[in-house]
């Protein structure tokens, strides 16, 4: 199988090395037609911040991997790129690759569940631009397949593993569902947000955004239908919510012992969710002493991300085994392709010789006498081949010995002199 | 019929234990069979248990609140059975491990140590002293049901705190939950004691002459029903939360346990039956 790709990703390159490399959608569209017109006869690209993968059957059926490689630096010009920043795949290795990016192993977040959606729109792209046939096409949807199968069969995706999503996890096993809870996130910069977003997912009431820039908070408040609430009174409201999230980059405390000591009394005890997720934090520890107060900063929900992680970790072999499964019935499938034309001629050749004898007696008989003799030929012809071509496709698809196939296939056409030329494998 | 009895006798803490089994797996290995399992389990476990209640009731002509093991017999299909509507009704699906234990702990005693009772005082074959202790039991199940969420909300709470987040914090609801749930089983329980005592009230007058409102049994009873009937008034009333209204729980319960060790076992009393 003369399938090849390079892949720089997160394992061999630095993060500036990905980002100069990484490729728009555009981008990629512009480098598949370079690819389709000098290179691949099929293929795809897939780029993300952590990866930079381009896949394909060369034309000239060899596995040389300097064109590629000068197609890509002649579109990106990216300097101080190394050979080492790039690892080769061919054949069966190059199938498993794809397989594990689809399944999330290979990802810098392990289970991360944004590759598989990625991957589905890379080969999207690859079959807006006709850059597909039958082969890449059984391996796109093989991988999907994949990705599919370890999210619903394993742990692989289960988990928070960043620190917004353990606090909102955290969130979860104080309150029983947020539909009826306020929360306030301070701070709108990019962890407020991303912290406020998970909020929202999860259904929240009502939710508060609070900000030093009162603009800044307004945009983030906009963007997620939540209210302003500014910065000065926060202290004064604090007890109007459940839930707090504080993300911001100030040096000092925001919300000192004392306050939030206060905010109980005026809660009358009601559980309070404090989960500051800022470095320095912004919300005094020693709040956490008080009852009703769960307070959990960066380090306590670094536990829960860790956890996470190694829980995900001991899922890869899971995963690995429906790797494995879907690679043996991916080069089963792929196996048979060899004997598809020998097996497509020896049903034309029989059929042609029926359709000669038919023709030789139709004027000889009734229509109705006729119709039976030919619903009789091509049963008789179904049966007779019946057998010739379930066992063709059983040897092709243990895929044990591809010397075998090829034999058994110049064996057929000798024996019937099939017209090889005519009969050369037609997805090859 | 006795030989189905003492069959069904001898089943019966095994169907529990195997419950038990069921839900401890399905908490710690958290496989699809077990967690589909489980219900199973339970509702083969009270269903045989409620027909051997029948047979038992329709064999020696009393229903089964002769003898102590009795009464064990009866609390295990109560926890039982309150936890099997409490999983159905609620999105608790987790907890059975701490409750199913308990109906356990009580059936193999009544498994032990249970007698075959022909011969039993007249009063105990009265209907009315049947549904006043049955609804009593039930009461308390409801108590004790609620303790083990309180208990479970207490180790949560701990936690939590303490940023512990392992099996218990995987596995157990929400504290709001736990909550929730300890605060409705003691309502039920609440509910039902006060339909016991309502019996009580109107009937034991009648059946025993030397009947009297200071008997020990009846004074730990209107206890405990003044120290739940506060806990709930200060939750609706007050406005309590968490920690606060679940230790009040979980002291009322001990206090409980303790009354009722004292009005059964030391002090005399003409409500002793056994």
């Amino acid at each position: 199988m003369n399938f090849i790709g390079i892949s720089l990703t997160h394992k061999t390159a630095s993060i500036e090395v990905r980002e100069a490399l990484h490729l728009s959608k555009e981008e990629s569209s512009e480098l598949i037609l370079r690819l389709k017109e000098n290179i691949f006869s099929s293929g795809f690209v897939l780029s993300t911040c952590n990866r930079t993968e381009i896949f394909g059957f060369p034309k000239d059926g060899k596995f040389d991997f300097q064109p590629v490689l000068k197609t890509l630096l002649d579109f990106k010009h990216v300097e101080n790129l190394k050979p080492e920043n790039f690892v080769k795949y061919f054949s069966c290795s190059a199938v498993k690759h794809i397989f594990k990016v689809a399944s999330g192993i290979d990802s810098l977040i392990i289970g991360d569940s944004q590759i598989l959606g990625q991957t589905k729109d890379a080969f999207q792209l690859s079959e807006d631009l006709e850059f597909t046939d039958s082969v890449t096409k059984r391996i796109f949807d093989t991988s999907i397949k994949v990705g599919k199968l370890s999210i619903r069969e394993t742990l692989i995706g289960e988990g928070a593993v960043t620190i917004s999503f353990a606090a909102v996890q955290v969130v979860g096993k104080i309150f029983s569902s947020l539909e009826n809870k306020s929360a306030l996130v301070i701070g709108a910069g990019e962890t407020g947000e991303l912290a406020a977003t998970h909020l929202r997912d999860k259904g929240i009431q009502r939710l508060s955004i609070a900000n030093r820039t009162f603009d800044r908070a307004e945009k983030l408040a906009k963007k997620l239908n939540a209210n302003v609430i500014e910065f000065d009174k926060l202290k004064d409201k604090l007890n109007e919510f459940d839930i707090v999230f504080s993300a911001t980059s100030a040096e000092g405390f925001i919300l000192e012992y004392d306050d939030i000591k206060l905010n109980m009394k005026k809660r009358k005890g009601q559980p309070i969710c404090l989960m500051d997720i800022a470095l320095p934090r912004d919300i005094n520890s020693k709040a956490s002493q008080l009852d009703n107060v769960f307070y959990h900063d960066i380090d306590s929900l670094n536990i829960i991300v860790n956890q996470n992680l190694q829980k995900r970790q001991s899922e890869i072999p899971k995963v690995e085994k429906i790797i494995l499964s879907e690679m043996i019935s991916f080069f089963s499938w792929y196996n048979t392709l060899d004997i598809v034309p020998t097996i497509k001629a020896i049903r034309e050749f029989f059929e042609e010789i029926g359709n000669d004898e038919l023709e030789k007696i139709k004027y000889k008989l009734s229509s109705d006498g006729f119709e039976k003799v030919e619903d009789m030929t091509h049963r008789l012809l179904g049966r007779l081949l019946h057998n010739p071509t379930m066992r063709l496709r059983q040897i092709a698809e243990k895929g044990t010995d591809p010397n075998e196939v090829a034999s058994m296939s110049v064996l057929v056409k000798e024996l019937f002199d099939l017209n090889s030329e005519s009969h050369e494998k037609e997805t090859k | 019929m006795l030989t189905q009895i003492h069959s069904l006798n001898i089943l019966l803490p095994f169907l529990y234990f195997v419950t038990f089994a069921v839900y401890f797996l399905d908490f710690t290995k958290e496989l699809k069979f077990f967690n589909r399992s489980k219900r199973i389990a339970l509702f083969a476990s009270i269903s045989t248990h409620l027909f051997y209640l029948a047979l038992r009731t329709f064999e020696f002509q009393h229903p089964p609140i002769t003898s102590k093991f009795e009464i064990f017999s009866i609390l295990a299909f109560a926890i039982g059975f309150s936890f099997f509507l409490l999983e159905l009704i609620s999105e608790v699906h987790k907890t059975g491990v701490f409750v199913i234990g308990i109906s356990v702990f009580f059936q193999v005693l009544s498994t032990i140590f249970i007698l075959d009772n022909y011969e039993v005082k007249e009063v105990l074959r009265n209907n009315l002293l049947g549904l006043h202790v049955i609804s009593a039991l039930l009461g308390y199940a409801g108590f004790t049901v609620s303790a083990v969420y309180g208990i479970l909300f207490t180790i949560m709470y701990k936690q939590i705190k303490r940023n512990k987040f392992g099996k218990i914090f995987v596995q157990l609801p929400s504290l709001e939950l736990l909550e929730k749930l300890s605060f409705y089983s003691v309502i039920i329980g609440f509910l039902l004691l006060t339909f016991a005592i309502s019996i009580g009230i109107i009937w034991l007058p009648q059946a025993f002459s030397d009947f009297t409102y200071l008997d020990p049994k009846l004074i730990s009873t209107t206890i405990v029903w003044l120290i739940f009937g506060t806990g709930i008034l200060t939750k609706l009333v007050g406005n309590w939360y968490g920690k606060k209204v679940i230790k009040f729980f979980l002291i009322g319960y001990a206090l409980t346990i303790l009354s009722m060790f004292l009005a059964n076992v030391i002090l005399p009393s003409f409500h002793s039956f056994y």
